[in-house]
């Protein structure tokens, strides 16, 4: 699969307080908010039966298991980061066509979601919440 | 939030300034432009970001924050003049207090304090089902656990389907998913909500 622009999002993982204390390791069993990983909706069968990009019309969507590395580059600040997969996520299906924009910049449907420490070196402020990216293989 | 060269050497500067470290060692490594250029590598992919902190905020002696991480690691934050707070909304830096959970990012100077260039005290982003809507705030669902979301006047805001955020939370349904920014009431399962995002 080529390079594609999407909508990115935030969740928390691993040890934390609030609300997202039980929130476990993730499906890889890494997943840490402070580290530099993210979601990916098609990491195995089981995911992808949860995930469904294509009830949104993403098809061919790759399946990239734990520790894959993609590269994504915010459109509202032009930061690059490389991250690995460390959960299956986000939910594509329950936001089909949600569309963000940045500076003209769009992009629809969630495909990758950050954890806080991967999200915020994008340059992106946590209370945003989603941002247009665009997501490389690295 | 910005992120330019100019602003992380300003937020070195002032980290520096207000932790007294200017002129502390003959090596010279304190100095703002090696912390800054410190902070030009990112993290390994998997790996922490040491320029990241996240945790509860056990101590406060003026503006540093002593914050016990999730994972037992004790980090401690210097806010400045120019940190930019989140806490609800866009605030100031002493609003951030004990008992509360943060996330911040910086630049970790070398005696390992982390000039914090954003806080944000309490966030959550929570993926939920909207179970029940009243008056004042609604019932969610997160992962079988129940929240409850506070409305707060001139502040929560709406987004339905990528729409501009909207102050009207009428169009809200009850049984549909919805993503929720917001700040966690320490203690409790409760919420202020900052911005709802859900389909209508």
């Amino acid at each position: 699969m080529a390079g594609i622009t999407a909508e990115a999002s935030w969740f928390c993982c691993g040890n934390a307080w609030g609300p997202c204390g039980s929130a476990g390791h993730g499906a890889c069993g890494t997943c840490n908010s402070g580290s530099m990983q993210h979601a990916w909706p098609n990491t195995s069968d089981a995911c992808y039966a949860i995930t469904r990009p294509d009830s949104c019309g993403i098809t061919g969507m790759s399946r990239r298991t734990c520790g894959f590395r993609h590269a994504t580059t915010s459109l509202c600040t032009g930061k690059r980061i490389v991250t690995s997969i460390a959960d299956c996520g986000p939910q594509t299906d329950l936001f089909c066509g949600e569309r963000s924009c940045c500076g003209g910049n769009c992009a629809s449907n969630r495909v990758i979601d950050f954890t806080p420490a991967a999200f915020s070196a994008l340059g992106l402020s946590l209370s945003s919440g989603l941002s247009p990216v665009s997501i490389d293989v690295a | 939030m910005t992120s330019t060269m100019d602003r992380r050497s300003l937020l070195s500067r002032a980290a520096l300034g207000a932790t007294g470290l200017v002129a502390a060692t003959a090596m010279g490594s304190l100095a703002p432009e090696t912390a800054f250029a410190a902070t030009q590598q990112f993290a390994d992919a998997g790996q922490p970001d040491p320029n990241f902190a996240e945790g509860l905020i056990m101590g406060r002696n003026q503006d540093l924050l002593q914050v016990q991480g999730s994972d037992g690691r004790l980090h401690r934050i210097q806010l400045t003049g120019v940190t930019s707070v989140w806490k609800l909304r866009p605030t100031t830096i002493d609003q951030a207090r004990i008992g509360d959970g943060l996330y911040a990012r910086g630049v970790l100077l070398p005696d390992g304090i982390l000039a914090a260039e954003a806080i944000w005290v309490n966030i959550v982003n929570l993926t939920v089902a909207i179970t029940a809507i009243g008056r004042n705030g609604v019932q969610l669902d997160h992962h079988g656990q129940k929240v409850v979301g506070h409305v707060q006047s001139g502040t929560t805001a709406a987004v339905y389907n990528g729409t501009p955020a909207v102050s009207d939370l009428s169009m809200l349904k009850v049984g549909r998913h919805a993503q929720v920014i917001g700040a966690w009431r320490p203690g409790t399962n409760e919420i202020d909500i900052a911005t709802i995002y859900t389909s209508n």
